[in-house]
């Protein structure tokens, strides 16, 4: 087989060296690497690799890996960047180190279960078209005592899981629901993914590397979720993951509501804006890899996106077109949906529609 | 009294594809001397129709649905008159039609379902509208690979006595009598290369940008030194053919490949060819591999389905997993650099592995022991003493 290929596609990736990866990012992790190195060690699946970015950590997180990679039981791969990234951009740094054909993704704060890898890495070796596995954890607190509550359930995602072996592209379009660290993810899903476009920072409406990586794998294969608890999930102030428990969730569902009010519409319109961007990138990356069926399906709610982007004609007119959206099925017909037409109508009638850079160049 | 046992083959439709080529070859191969055969469509008529034998009394029934009531009479009054002992079903639209009638009280035949589903990956779901009509309206299951079998138990809940694995077969006589088509001068391919051929539709399970991403990924020596046909329905999904044809644009390797449409002389292309490609996604069979090695043809697959799980040690042809462009790109160049010998001594191990297990009549052997069973004994001379309704 030669290495010079004729014509060469936009998507291209190295072939897989070893079986599996595990990508850990790392920023002042000081406090609890340990026990996620040593869950790691403790795997019953031991990985080939883990592949450390670090995103300039001024704690002694750097040091406790490198102790911890002089004894480990697989080969730990250290490096740093020379400026901070942010999550999202470290992790596609990362990705694009990883060797295996499997990569399983890790947050530095969490504790596996020994049988974590195993469980995933065997979901993705039956069946070569899963491109992703992720499961369900249990969420413990910043002294890793167990608080009593699973993941899937604070991100009010667990009904919709436990029903389906297979998660389509369209829910993942449609909402993050899944974090990094329970996932395992196919080479073909992460070579798809990579580079991650720029759309993926906006400030307004950024997509994290998780969902998009999520995104990608559900658009160029199938994703299985798994609804047993595979690690322990730690729940702590400084963490990036959005994760709500007890008086929190409410608060957050409250402030969302009032923001339906009282949030500028432009910045909806650019929400929409932004999120129809990063799905037409997916969709892009699912037509390069000949899934063109998946490419349709985002391209089609990136549409939706584009169209909930309020103009400013007559209220008339929002409204027809929200009503066009539901006639259509644009929304989709769970609770979310309904919340989406409901924060619409309410928006069409608030005023503050004024012309826009925006409007006009959509 | 003593009679031949009436069968009815019952398919969506007479198009090609691979269930209904399986219905067909069932169809021309039961013993005629203990077998009376009927065939119905019961939607609509296709190519496929010129390849069963001529003492096939066939019926296209053109129904709209499986609440199509005028149809169901008329399926119902057709199936007593001819006092058809088995209905046998493939596809799960015409099981539950079938169920349907049954349930009805319009039919009193035995029903063998042969469940052909290669979307198991993607849903493995048993709902009322499928779980209903398994459970009451079939008395044998037929699964052609394993999973199905497994899943017919586990999450259907039909009794293990129901369930059967039989593989698919292939009817060695198709092959051995068709005459080559010169692929070369009818295709304009040229001179001096080796000739592909992929039997699939233009659907998105048989993963065709997968194999086009793979010839992309091959030298522009071992791109000159290959043709690659593809015979098979563009109309069944356009947008996925045209998806396909603009790849094949975007990767600058269109002049390879020449896509020819559904045929129904895929045994003389395949002839015709010097080796066959295929790289669907997932398959319960796929029949097309048997069709390869039936035709003496050296492949290269990927290895998805019962019957490439069970030929793949065998050395009949090069399997890689199924969406793994850069691994089905190693196994084009390894095919392209075998000598035309030991080309033809795959082939040779191929269509020798099919006659000892694949042949048609092993596998209808099969399935005319399930029908027995289902009916009562017969005597000595495999004909019914007493029809079981």
């Amino acid at each position: 087989m030669t290495t010079a290929p004729a014509s060469t596609p936009r998507i291209r990736y190295p072939r897989a060296q070893c079986e599996v990866s595990v990508a850990l990012c790392t920023l002042n992790g000081g406090l609890w690497i340990e026990q996620l190195l040593q869950s790691l060690a403790a795997q019953e699946l031991l990985p080939d690799e883990v592949v450390v970015q670090d995103d300039c950590s001024e704690d002694n997180t750097v040091e406790l890996i490198n102790r911890f990679a002089a004894s480990a039981p697989f080969l730990v791969r250290v490096e740093i960047n020379d400026h901070r990234l942010g999550s999202t951009a470290n992790f596609a740094e990362a990705l694009a180190r990883c060797h295996g054909r499997f990569i399983a993704l890790a947050d530095q704060d969490d504790v596996w279960y020994p049988i974590k890898l195993r469980r995933l890495i065997d979901e993705l070796k039956l069946d070569p078209t899963v491109t992703m596995a992720f499961s369900d954890a249990d969420l413990i607190g910043e002294d890793s005592q167990l608080l009593g509550q699973r993941l899937w359930d604070t991100r009010l995602v667990g009904r919709t899981l436990r029903r389906r072996a297979v998660v389509p592209e369209e829910l993942f379009a449609r909402r993050a629901l899944t974090t990094g660290c329970t996932m395992a993810v196919r080479r073909r899903a992460v070579a798809a993914s990579l580079p991650f476009p720029e759309v993926l920072e906006n400030t307004e409406t950024p997509m994290r590397h998780d969902r998009w990586l999520s995104l990608v794998a559900a658009a160029v294969g199938t994703v299985r979720a798994l609804p047993e608890p595979l690690l322990a999930f730690r729940v702590h102030p400084d963490q990036e993951t959005g994760v709500l428990v007890g008086t929190q969730l409410t608060h957050a569902l409250a402030r969302a509501t009032t923001a339906v009010f009282t949030a500028p519409v432009g910045s909806s319109n650019e929400s929409h804006l932004a999120r129809a961007e990063q799905l037409e990138a997916a969709a892009e990356r699912a037509n390069e890899m000949g899934d063109f069926e998946e490419a349709q399906t985002l391209t089609t709610i990136a549409d939706h996106h584009r169209n909930r982007i309020q103009g400013p004609g007559p209220v008339t007119d929002r409204l027809r077109n929200i009503a066009e959206g539901v006639r259509a099925g644009a929304y989709g017909w769970d609770w979310l949906g309904i919340a989406a037409v409901a924060g619409d109508v309410l928006r069409s009638v608030r005023p503050g529609h004024r012309p826009s850079a925006l409007h006009k160049s959509t | 009294m003593q009679k031949k046992l009436n069968v009815m083959i019952v398919t969506d439709s007479l198009q090609v594809g691979g269930a209904e080529q399986v219905a067909v070859d069932i169809a021309n191969s039961l013993n005629r001397d203990t077998h009376q055969v009927y065939f119905c469509a019961t939607r609509t008529d296709g190519l496929l129709r010129s390849s069963l034998k001529d003492d096939v009394q066939v019926m296209v029934l053109e129904r709209s649905a499986t609440w199509d009531l005028l149809k169901l009479l008329s399926f119902g009054r057709y199936v007593r008159q001819q006092e058809i002992d088995v209905l046998h079903t493939h596809g799960r639209g015409t099981m539950k039609f079938v169920s349907l009638c049954k349930a009805l009280g319009l039919i009193n035949a035995r029903h063998v379902f042969h469940d052909h589903f290669g979307r198991l990956h993607l849903d493995r779901s048993a709902g009322r509208g499928l779980k209903l009509p398994l459970q009451h309206g079939v008395d044998a299951y037929i699964g052609v690979e394993s999973r199905l079998c497994r899943w017919a138990i586990d999450t259907v809940g039909l009794s293990p006595s129901k369930v059967n694995l039989v593989r698919s077969g292939v009817d060695l006589e198709r092959f051995s009598s068709a005459p080559p088509i010169n692929l070369r001068r009818e295709f304009d391919l040229g001179e001096g290369n080796l000739v592909l051929l992929m039997v699939a539709n233009f659907r998105p399970q048989k993963d065709h940008p997968t194999l086009f991403r793979a010839i992309a990924e091959l030298s522009r020596t071992e791109q000159e030194g290959l043709r690659l046909v593809v015979c098979g329905s563009t109309t069944a999904d356009p947008s996925y053919f045209q998806g396909c044809q603009d790849m094949l644009q975007r990767l600058k390797i269109d002049h390879l490949v020449r896509t020819i449409g559904v045929r129904n002389d895929a045994p003389s292309l395949m002839a015709g060819a010097d080796a066959g490609v295929f790289s669907s996604k997932n398959e319960s069979g796929p029949l097309v591999i048997l069709e390869y090695m039936a035709s003496k043809l050296p492949f290269v697959a990927t290895e998805t389905g019962e019957i490439a799980h069970a030929v793949k040690d065998a050395g009949v042809g090069i399997l890689t997993e199924p969406r793994d462009y850069l691994a089905l790109a190693d196994a084009l160049s390894e095919l392209l650099q075998m000598t035309l010998k030991q080309r033809t001594e795959m082939g040779a191990r191929g269509h020798q592995l099919v006659v000892e297990e694949f042949e048609q009549h092993v596998v209808v052997r099969q399935i005319e022991a399930i029908y027995l069973q289902l009916l009562g004994p017969r005597n000595s001379n495999g004909l019914i003493t007493a029809v079981a309704t």
